[in-house]
């Protein structure tokens, strides 16, 4: 049932990030990635959404907070992440599907920590194997 | 003489006793006298931890409109904004990312799993996403009257046993903030018809027939699937504002409301 369980949330996963949103997600871009190289403000490990801000140093060197939406712990766990996994103070790269408007916030796509691991929420045995394409 | 006076007394106490009993509000759906009566064997039971089978085509979604529905109104007016909003890659009503409930039938294809407890006379739903609770009846009650009837996101759920297929009647529900589908609103005319089965003892299998008067001509029928997942749980879970401050998606300006 295990198996049953990460293959559904695999293709999930996969499939699109306003499926994975428990709300319309029509403002974020679909189509692009955006990586954040910035240091850890916050993390939250909460229902339904665990979320996270980065802040990043822009131009002239005026640091700007982006807001990330994660998903849910149970689905977290199964991708290799714990509530210690990230804090404030870590340097990051972080990379998230944009906001259209341009403002400073986007859903997770992964992470990748000081000391070189990447995490997703993707489940770590669906990791290894092909995303299968979405059923609808 | 004595005997009438007997009768007359025996007589005047049955009807007393019958009379409180006619009185006597119903019983609860976990109230012992009501689990204990005699009912044929409930033909499957749902309890465990199911989650919507997204790779069941058209599993997730109760839209678009099927071909055969004309919606009307309010909901035409509704349906054309969103469409609308869509093409400019806006969001149209995000009230569930507001915090209002999803409500049936949204609230059984979300992407979080439903925890089901069945006995006799009942079953109870507990979805993982906001801990959205549903009861249906299986005890044989009708529908409540609608002068006393609260309204609600999930509605009143009457289920009823026919054969291998528990059929289960819902309406009452709230008539704002709720949408059976994006830009399509449900409305305190809607009426949705489960007919549940499993397919094998893992998978179960619902078919929803949706009408709303208010709302379209004909019937909106989808078929969808959930899995047992064994190895979940289902666990507390509010939609919080400082929660919602941190959700790009729902403080998006995008949002059409």
């Amino acid at each position: 049932m295990t198996s049953r369980f990460l293959s559904a949330l695999a293709i999930l996963l996969a499939a699109a990030v306003s499926v994975s949103a428990h709300h319309a997600a029509a403002g974020i871009d679909r189509t692009t990635t955006k990586e954040l190289k910035g240091t850890i403000k916050a993390f939250s490990w909460q229902n339904p959404h665990s979320w996270m801000e980065v802040e990043v140093v822009g131009e002239g060197g005026k640091v700007v907070t982006w807001t990330v939406e994660m998903t849910a712990p149970s689905y977290l766990v199964r991708a290799g992440w714990k509530a210690s996994t990230v804090k404030p103070g870590d340097e990051v790269r972080v990379t998230v599907r944009p906001l259209r408007n341009g403002d400073p916030g986007g859903l997770f796509v992964s992470v990748t920590l000081a000391d070189g691991r990447t995490l997703t929420e993707r489940p770590v045995l669906a990791q290894a194997a092909p995303a299968a394409p979405p059923a609808q | 003489m004595r005997f009438a006076i007997v009768t007359f007394l025996v007589a005047g106490a049955v009807a007393t006793a019958g009379a409180q009993q006619a009185d006597a509000p119903p019983l609860g759906a976990l109230a012992p006298a009501n689990l204990n009566k005699s009912r044929p064997a409930a033909p499957f039971d749902v309890t465990g931890t199911w989650l919507n089978d997204i790779r069941f085509k058209g599993s997730w979604r109760f839209g678009p409109p099927p071909d055969n529905v004309k919606l009307k109104g309010e909901a035409l007016k509704h349906f054309e904004a969103a469409r609308q909003a869509q093409a400019e890659g806006k969001v149209y009503h995000d009230d569930i990312g507001q915090c209002w409930p999803a409500g049936l039938p949204m609230i059984m294809t979300r992407v979080w799993p439903i925890a089901m407890v069945q006995k006799p006379t009942v079953i109870y739903m507990v979805s993982g996403f906001m801990n959205s609770f549903r009861t249906i009846f299986l005890d044989g009650r009708p529908h409540s009257d609608p002068d006393v009837v609260v309204p609600s996101f999930n509605g009143e759920s009457i289920g009823r046993w026919e054969k291998d297929t528990l059929v289960v009647d819902t309406k009452y529900f709230v008539g704002h903030h709720h949408w059976i589908d994006s830009g399509v609103p449900a409305s305190t005319e809607t009426h949705i018809v489960e007919r549940i089965k499993m397919v094998n003892s893992a998978t179960m299998e619902i078919e929803y027939t949706i009408t709303d008067p208010k709302g379209w001509d004909g019937e909106m029928k989808f078929t969808k699937r959930w899995n047992r997942v064994d190895d979940q749980d289902i666990q507390e879970v509010s939609c919080l504002p400082d929660l919602n401050q941190h959700i790009p998606s729902t403080q998006s300006k995008d949002n059409v409301r």
